[in-house]
Formats: C-alpha cells, structure tokens, sequence
C-alpha cells in the first residue's frame, strides 16, 4: 500500500544510508540535502515541552541552528513542536519581531529561509525535521510534499530504533508508512491502556509485534480492534512462589 | 420537487449558520467536518456522507463520515486506490453514479461496485473541494436508491462543499501555500488524535471505537467541548467523560487468559 512517492523517498534514504548500522534520521537528512534543494537537515528529538536533544544534523549550520533554538527557546522547531503543525519561513528576514531572539543570530550564522515538519502522529510527538536555505526562498509543493514523507519515515525511524527493529535485516519503514488507517491509532490508544503505556509506546509495541510476526502492521490493528488479540503486560516476577 | 427544494433552501439557509457559528467560536475543524455530513444526510435526501481530505502527500485520507457504511465505501477506495471518490479528487470535477449496478460503473470500478453493493449503496454524488486549481479533497453522498439527486439539491450540496472547503482552509489563509499546507496537516493530524482517543476511550470502557466516538461527540456537545480538544484530554486521562466510569481493573501479577504480548 505504500505510495509511488513514499517508495521513492525511502529509496532516497536507503542510498543515503552510510555505514553497516541501522538506518538512521541521519540518513534522512543527508537524503533531504541531496534530494530537496535545501543547504542543511537535523532532526531534534523532543521528548517534552522544549527539551532539544539534537539527533543527527548534516553539517555545521544546521547544528548551530539547532543550538540557537534550543538556547533562544525561538525558531520554527520549538513553534512547530509546540503547536504540531508544520512551520514554513521562506525568508527569515520576516520574522525578526516573531522571533527577535533567533533571527539574527540565524541570519548571521548563513540561514535565510527554514522550514520545519514535526515528527508526529496524533498525540505522538518525537521531534522535528528542520530544513534550511542559505538564501530566501519556498519550497515546492512537490519539495513539501517530499519532505512530509521524509518527517513521516524519520518518526518511524525513531519510533522503530526504540524498539530495536530498525537495524533487523530487511528492515523497511513502508510496511507501517502508508497504515495511517484509522484501526492503526485506535489499537494504539487501546493498547496504551491495556499496557498502561504512553501512546508513543504503544504504537512501537504494536509495529514491535507486527515485525516479529511479519504481519502488516493495518492487519495486527484489525486484531486488537476486534479484540482477537490483546497486549498484556509482560508478567512481572513474582514475588514469592 | 419545488416544496423539496424551497425547503431544502430554507433548511440549508440554516445549517449554513449553524456552520459559520462552528467557525467563529471556537473553531474545532473535526466538529465542523462532522457536522457537515450529519447535515448533508439531513438536507440532501441522501443515506449516508463521507469526507475525503487530502494529506501533503497526495493521499486521501478519511476525514468524517456520517455511518458506519459510508465509512466502509470510503476506506475501501482509499485502501484498493479505486472508486468514483478517487477519480473527483484526481479530477477535479464530480462523479455522479445513479446506479451503480449500471454497466458502465461496474466496468469502472469492478471492486467498488461489488463493495458499494454490500453494504447497500447504489448511488454515489462525488463532489471536489475545490480551491482554484486546488483540489484538496472530496465529499460524497452515498443513495440506497438508484435514482440521482434532484438539481436543487445538487446545487444546495455544491454549496455546502464550498462552505466546507473555505472552513478548512480559512478564507485568509487562502492565497499562501505555506499556510494551506500547514492547516490541511493540522487537521489530517487532528484526525489521528481523535482516533488515538476513540481507542483509549473504547478500552476504558469496553465498547467498540466507534461507540466510543458517539461518546465522544455527545459530550462534547454537551459540554460546548472542542472535539479536538476533549480527545487530547482523553488521552492525557484528564477529561472528565472518563470520571464516574469505574477505573479499568489494574493489571494483576496475573496473565488474562488467552494473553498474547506485543
């Protein structure tokens, strides 16, 4: 099921891939510098409000950038986490009374144009994919378009590398990119509870045991929605015999 | 058909203001989107209405649907890439199918036609949400009876896709693409949250998703709650539609029966 595009972007990653690791968001972004037209890619993990662990940055620029943000708590990242929507500046010069802490030290560090997809699904949310220009300009729909499923395939990543799937064999994001079905987030919101887990766990779980199972992750879903299968806790020892 | 369509006028006259109160206060784009297909079964003579939205990277996804059949037809175009719904997005332009039966339609869309059938559709009035040269999504009307929609009532749902297309993207908004881009994932990802909480709430409360979801939207109504905003407290354990409720049984040292681990 997954997309023509979506495909194409995973090929992008795949022979941006360095080294015999796991692939990694750092692959995703030396792909977004090769393939979207822009100068620099991060991606910062965000595990709560502003906490910026930057995760992979392709060159010097974008880690400053990244740096700035997180220090001036200003920026597209920081927007965009806060209220998960992409935030898209083609010309940084516009925002100096936006952001009157970040945009001069970015402008003076080379950026002029940043744009930046948050990394989530639904109450999910890991991080954000930054993207940058050294001069003013938009991206293209088609650019946008690719970089959603550049953001797309990085959550996963993270999501899959928690879980220690990403650096199995065959390893391909696709199985779950293109399962944004509606049964996907309800099994995650039922399994959350069913674990006592955040969503963000629940949903590596449930791409956890459809990897272990080889089976699509739209089909476990289907089974926990119905209620063929259930997650359960692992058993804790017990404390006496 | 004139007392149907002065009526269906009158009627659309007020639905257009329930609409436009829905978009001042306390904007809630999944209310307004569900309310719109609650409306158009109402006011359209039709069975059932699906909404279709377009994500940023070009797939249809989802969006509203006024039962549990329409959601079906729906989903089965999204997940077999084949159905009139898809053809007006590509398009840009309607697809109306009286009969689905029809020989024509059938040779279109065998898959469709077979799954349209099944769960008791035999017209489809697939209309674009247009904008410009923009096509960001579709709504459809689905009929039991294989007749088409009387003229007035296709121009009153025509409208209706128009209020609902200015709805999602804001009427200022409309000439940045930054902006479209960034509202259309917004609501896509509103999308995602509400479901997230449907199955929270369905666990919690031993009921199927989409029980959960007419919970949901009672009390929000109820409550003059957001629909996005109620599923966020949903899933934060903070909203009170889950107070009152017994506390789901603590997970025991024990395994349930018929336990199977992730």
């Amino acid at each position: 099921m997954a997309s023509g595009r979506t495909v194409r972007v995973w090929e992008w990653i795949a022979a941006a891939h360095e080294g015999d690791g796991p692939v990694s968001v750092a692959a995703v972004c030396r792909a977004a510098v090769r393939m979207l037209g822009v100068d620099g890619a991060s991606v910062t993990a965000m595990s709560g409000m502003m906490a910026g662990e930057p995760l992979c940055a392709s060159d010097e620029l974008s880690a400053q950038l990244d740096d700035l943000q997180f220090t001036t708590g200003e920026g597209a990242g920081p927007e965009d986490f806060r209220f998960g929507s992409p935030v898209l500046i083609p010309d940084l010069e516009s925002c100096g009374a936006r952001w009157p802490g970040f945009v001069p030290g970015a402008i003076a560090a080379g950026a002029r144009a940043i744009f930046a997809l948050p990394l989530q699904a639904g109450a999910i949310r890991v991080g954000v994919l930054s993207l940058y220009r050294a001069t003013p300009g938009s991206l293209s729909p088609a650019e946008l378009t690719d970089a959603t499923v550049l953001a797309d395939i990085a959550l996963q990543l993270v999501l899959d590398a928690t879980a220690g799937i990403s650096g199995q064999p065959d390893y391909r994001p696709l199985a779950g990119l293109s399962d944004s079905r509606a049964e996907v987030y309800q099994a995650t919101g039922m399994i959350s509870v069913q674990l006592e887990v955040t969503l963000e766990e629940a949903l590596v779980r449930l791409r956890a045991h459809a990897f272990a199972t080889s089976a699509p992750v739209a089909d476990v879903a289907a089974s926990v929605v119905s209620r063929q299968l259930r997650f359960d806790p692992d058993p804790e020892p017990a404390p006496y015999a | 058909m004139t007392d149907m369509a002065a009526n269906v006028g009158e009627r659309l006259a007020q639905t257009f203001v329930e609409l436009a109160d829905t978009l001042v206060a306390g904007y809630d784009l999944m209310e307004f989107l569900q309310t719109l297909t609650d409306r158009c079964v109402e006011l359209l003579e039709v069975d059932a209405a699906g909404l279709l939205l377009a994500d940023s990277r070009g797939s249809l996804q989802l969006v509203a649907a006024s039962t549990e059949q329409a959601r079906i037809a729906e989903l089965f175009q999204i997940q077999n890439d084949e159905g009139p719904c898809l053809d007006c997005y590509r398009t840009g332009q309607a697809v109306i199918i009286s009969d689905i039966r029809a020989a024509g339609a059938t040779a279109r869309w065998p898959r469709f036609a077979a799954a349209a059938q099944e769960v008791g559709f035999a017209g489809v009035h697939a209309i674009p949400m247009r904008l410009r040269d923009q096509v960001i999504g579709t709504l459809n009307l689905f009929r039991t009876a294989p007749d088409g929609l009387d003229p007035a009532v296709a121009r009153a749902a025509r409208a209706l896709v128009d209020v609902a297309t200015i709805g999602i993207l804001q009427e200022r908004a409309v000439h940045q693409q930054e902006l479209v881009a960034t509202q259309l994932q917004v609501a896509l990802n509103s999308r995602v949250m509400i479901e997230q909480a449907k199955g929270i709430l369905a666990e919690r409360l031993s009921t199927t998703p989409d029980e959960a979801f007419v919970l949901l939207r009672r009390y929000a109504r109820n409550h003059n709650h957001p629909l996005t905003q109620l599923a966020g407290d949903v899933i934060r354990g903070t909203a009170a539609i889950v107070s009152g409720i017994p506390a789901p049984a603590r997970p025991g040292r024990r395994r349930k029966p018929g336990g199977s681990g992730g």
